[in-house]
């Protein structure tokens, strides 16, 4: 096994750190670094020991280098939207923040592509070639922050996943720096055919949570914008009627673009925050997007109403023009946002079930927020079956904190009891390290960490993450509780 | 050496004991391992052993109007466990990508008599590293996967194959670029060039084909068709030249050739072939005769670890020399 053999930061380090990259673009003052001491995942933070900033693929390989013969641990970091702990400094050391790296650097329209450099925020991309109409399909919700290199990371899903793959189908290729310092370019070539020769290796590093080295520049694969799109706002009295609905579409073979769920709860909220017009009294609505071909899409909206029906829907509401998509998806897409009028805290998980499971587990969802007297929302992506239950707790509780972890141990635990798994696209990080043996056996894990050993095998990029026995913030205290 | 295990078992003690004897290369075909292991036509989502042909694992989804959408021709890879091996792939391609974009989850034993599994049964999942994606297309040297699980879709409502010949390869690249720029959304884009054989003036025939296919709802295809013969692709026909290509065991070899979708023309016309089909809106040439295809190449350090880590004692084949 892996155990990272560190050493900590000298202020000849960072000395030199700061030749490397300039004054400008390195933070070691602690009121500044407080930025960086945790993600989106915000019960465990440290502060790192100092936060580089590079501007080009030269600097990022000579402070990798020089991290190498510090013995230094190096952590990749985004813009730090990953809701699970991917990036924390657990064990201080070098910080690599790419968000100085944004750059598309090359759209080529002929064959759907485009280089970026891994900072760059993941609408910016959409937003730079929808006029030439394509798009870079995989959406997070945080997409107006999310950098390229954090999806690659993650393997980041979104509401769009359903039709059209996550993160690991619309990545061709990519520049990465290996905790050695060696510069290497994985998968397709900007300039070359879609084959590669050898291992998958592109493959391997997305989702590997930045743990095998810093990407630093993305080839990205287009598509085409569908033509049309149908968006429907379905509405129901219960959970259990919008649930049977997504799985009567999905084995009506009816593949929409996104199938979408929130509950009474959430659309509360997202109403109160963004006044779209969604009833207050609803048990659940869906959001149903069907797109492509603008000639085959009115008969597939009479299917899908013909399936709300069926389920004893309160009406279906078709978006009459792209402004009243637009507004429906900055609803969905900003929901986690309009929790904070509901609670000072939220936890969320992003387990999956099979999707003929949806109607259980939301059972067990509400079940489980009466068993530990915390309001759980939930908004997520019901057509592939994963979940997003958000826990609502108030941190000046401890107990609370306790139930709320609690809550969502046993909602992921009902994941793997049904087939699932403990997350679907927000990743391990420090967060979920314990349910990777409840979901893996010893040797599932011996071998991603042979994985690891290719790539890293000082285990010195973003140590602690991902496998159990790691070492944890000595400060995380209400986890040790539950395990009690 | 090849053996042909009846379970997962035989295949475990098979390895064991090889390898204690110090035997390389081995290679392990698992035609008995064949079933169905689970399909819940809701889910979407099918398991199988890797053992079972396509073909079969094809009929068992249509029952259920669902379908695996990859189409690598029989004659190279018939199983589900040559076709993850070789990552091969068809014509609908360019509409759904490989085997690669469609799997869930592997049961792979490693070198040691190991039983691991990667990914799982849902159709998201990002819990630990993604080995399914090192193991697609590793030619039988790092383990054998015995398991897997895919996501399928439904079959479509309608589907129809147009195409349109052309006298030469600029003329067939105009029609390329057209299909490019218009509003069609084909799953198939191919171009090909049968071998006639010599005319009797002694030349070449010249006849360039550009095929489109279309799936989806009724209405969608008849929209698609209409456009595409705005475009001159008006004769329906079927795939049938893609086993037709690969049928001819007695030719010369057929080698590879990947490039640009933009430059693929050009490098038709620089390798002269004698034959070829192309996945034209890939960028994906196989072709007999002409220039050979180019040595492979990858990253030196990061392939030999990965080998390393997996296979030490070089119990499986090279990745270069494997079948």
């Amino acid at each position: 096994m892996l155990a990272a053999k560190t050493k900590s930061l000298t202020l000849n380090s960072i000395r030199d750190l700061r030749a490397i990259v300039g004054h400008e673009n390195l933070i070691c003052d602690d009121n500044e670094l407080l930025v960086y001491e945790c993600d989106a995942y915000t019960l465990e933070k440290r502060l790192p020991g100092v936060v580089v900033l590079p501007q080009t693929t030269d600097q990022v390989v000579a402070v990798v280098k020089l991290c190498a013969k510090n013995q230094l641990p190096i952590i990749p970091r985004g813009a730090g939207t990953s809701l699970s702990g991917t990036v924390l400094a657990v064990d201080g050391g070098v910080m690599i923040a790419l968000t100085r790296m944004t750059k598309i650097l090359e759209v080529d329209y002929r064959n759907r592509r485009a280089l970026v450099e891994a900072g760059c925020v993941n609408a910016w991309v959409t937003n730079a070639v929808k006029a030439r109409g394509l798009l870079f399909a995989p959406d997070p919700s945080s997409q107006l922050a999310c950098t390229i290199g954090g999806n690659v990371g993650t393997n980041s899903g979104g509401p769009h996943t359903l039709k059209y793959g996550v993160t690991t189908n619309h990545i061709l290729g990519l520049e990465m720096v290996l905790p050695d310092g060696e510069l290497l370019w994985l998968g397709v070539r900007p300039d070359g055919g879609e084959d590669v020769d050898g291992y998958d290796l592109r493959g391997a590093v997305i989702g590997s949570e930045g743990m095998f080295g810093i990407v630093t520049r993305v080839l990205l694969r287009l598509i085409r914008a569908p033509q049309a799109f149908k968006t429907m706002l379905c509405i129901f009295e219960s959970v259990e009627d919008a649930s049977q609905t997504v799985s009567d579409i999905i084995a009506a073979g009816i593949v929409p673009g996104a199938l979408e769920m929130m509950d009474q709860l959430i659309t509360q909220a997202v109403e109160a925050a963004y006044h779209f017009g969604f009833p207050l009294d609803a048990g659940a609505v869906l959001i149903v997007e069907l797109d492509g071909l603008a000639a085959g899409l009115d008969r597939q909206v009479e299917r899908v109403i013909a399936l709300c029906n069926q389920n004893r829907t309160r009406g279906v509401r078709v978006a009459k023009n792209d402004q009243e998509r637009a507004d429906l998806w900055k609803c969905r897409k900003r929901a986690f946002g309009a929790i904070g009028r509901l609670s000072p805290n939220f936890l969320t998980q992003d387990g999956v079930v099979p999707r003929s499971k949806l109607p259980e587990i939301m059972q067990f969802i509400r079940a489980c927020s009466e068993k530990y007297g915390l309001r759980i929302p939930n908004v997520f992506h019901a057509g592939d079956g994963n979940i997003h239950p958000l826990i609502l707790y108030d941190e000046r509780e401890p107990d609370q904190i306790r139930r709320a972890l609690a809550a969502g141990h046993d909602i992921l635990m009902k994941c793997i009891e049904l087939g699932g798994s403990v997350t679907g696209e927000h990743g391990i990080g420090t967060e979920k390290i314990d349910f990777m043996e409840k979901q893996f056996t010893k040797d599932d894990l011996d071998a991603m960490r042979a994985l690891r050993g290719v790539f890293d095998p000082e285990g010195r990029c973003n140590p602690h993450k991902m496998f159990p026995g790691s070492k944890r913030c000595a400060d995380f205290a209400p986890r040790k509780q539950i395990a009690a | 050496m090849t053996h042909h295990p009846l379970t997962v078992q035989e295949l475990t003690e098979t390895l064991i004991d090889a390898s204690a004897r110090g035997e390389k290369g081995l290679v392990f075909k698992l035609d008995s391992l064949n079933r169905v292991l689970e399909h819940n036509p809701a889910d979407m989502t099918v398991t199988v052993e890797t053992g079972i042909t396509l073909a079969a694992l094809q009929e068992r989804l249509a029952q259920s109007a669902q379908w695996l959408p990859i189409d690598p021709t029989p004659l190279l890879a018939s199983t589900i466990s040559d076709i993850l091996n070789l990552n091969s792939s068809g014509p609908h391609r360019f509409g759904y990508g490989t085997i690669r974009e469609h799997l869930l989850g592997l049961t792979v034993v490693l070198a040691d008599g190991r039983l691991i599994h990667n990914g799982g049964k849902v159709v998201k999942n990002v819990a630990g590293y993604d080995l399914c994606k090192l193991f697609v297309g590793s030619r039988n040297s790092l383990g054998v996967m015995v398991e897997a699980t895919f996501k399928v879709r439904p079959l479509p409502e309608a589907q129809q194959i147009v195409s349109a010949s052309f006298d030469s390869l600029s003329r067939s690249a105009l029609v390329l670029e057209a299909i490019h720029a218009s509003e069609l959304t084909p799953v198939v884009l191919d171009l090909h060039n049968p071998d006639r054989g010599p005319l009797p003036d002694g030349g070449r025939s010249d006849d360039y084909w550009v095929v489109l296919g279309f799936e989806g709802a009724r209405e969608d295809v008849a929209w698609q068709l209409n456009k595409a013969a705005e475009l001159g692709l008006t004769t329906a026909t079927t795939l049938d030249y893609e086993a037709a290509f690969w049928t001819k065991l007695e030719a010369s070899p057929v080698h590879c050739l990947s490039t640009l979708p933009s430059r693929m023309t050009e490098a038709l016309e620089g390798l002269g072939a004698s034959e070829f089909v192309a996945r034209a809106g890939n960028g994906v040439i196989y072709y007999r005769g002409g220039k050979a295809a180019a040595a492979p190449e990858w990253p030196k350090t990061l392939t030999t670890r990965v080998k390393e880590a997996y296979d030490s004692r070089n119990v499986f084949p090279a990745l270069l020399n494997a079948e």
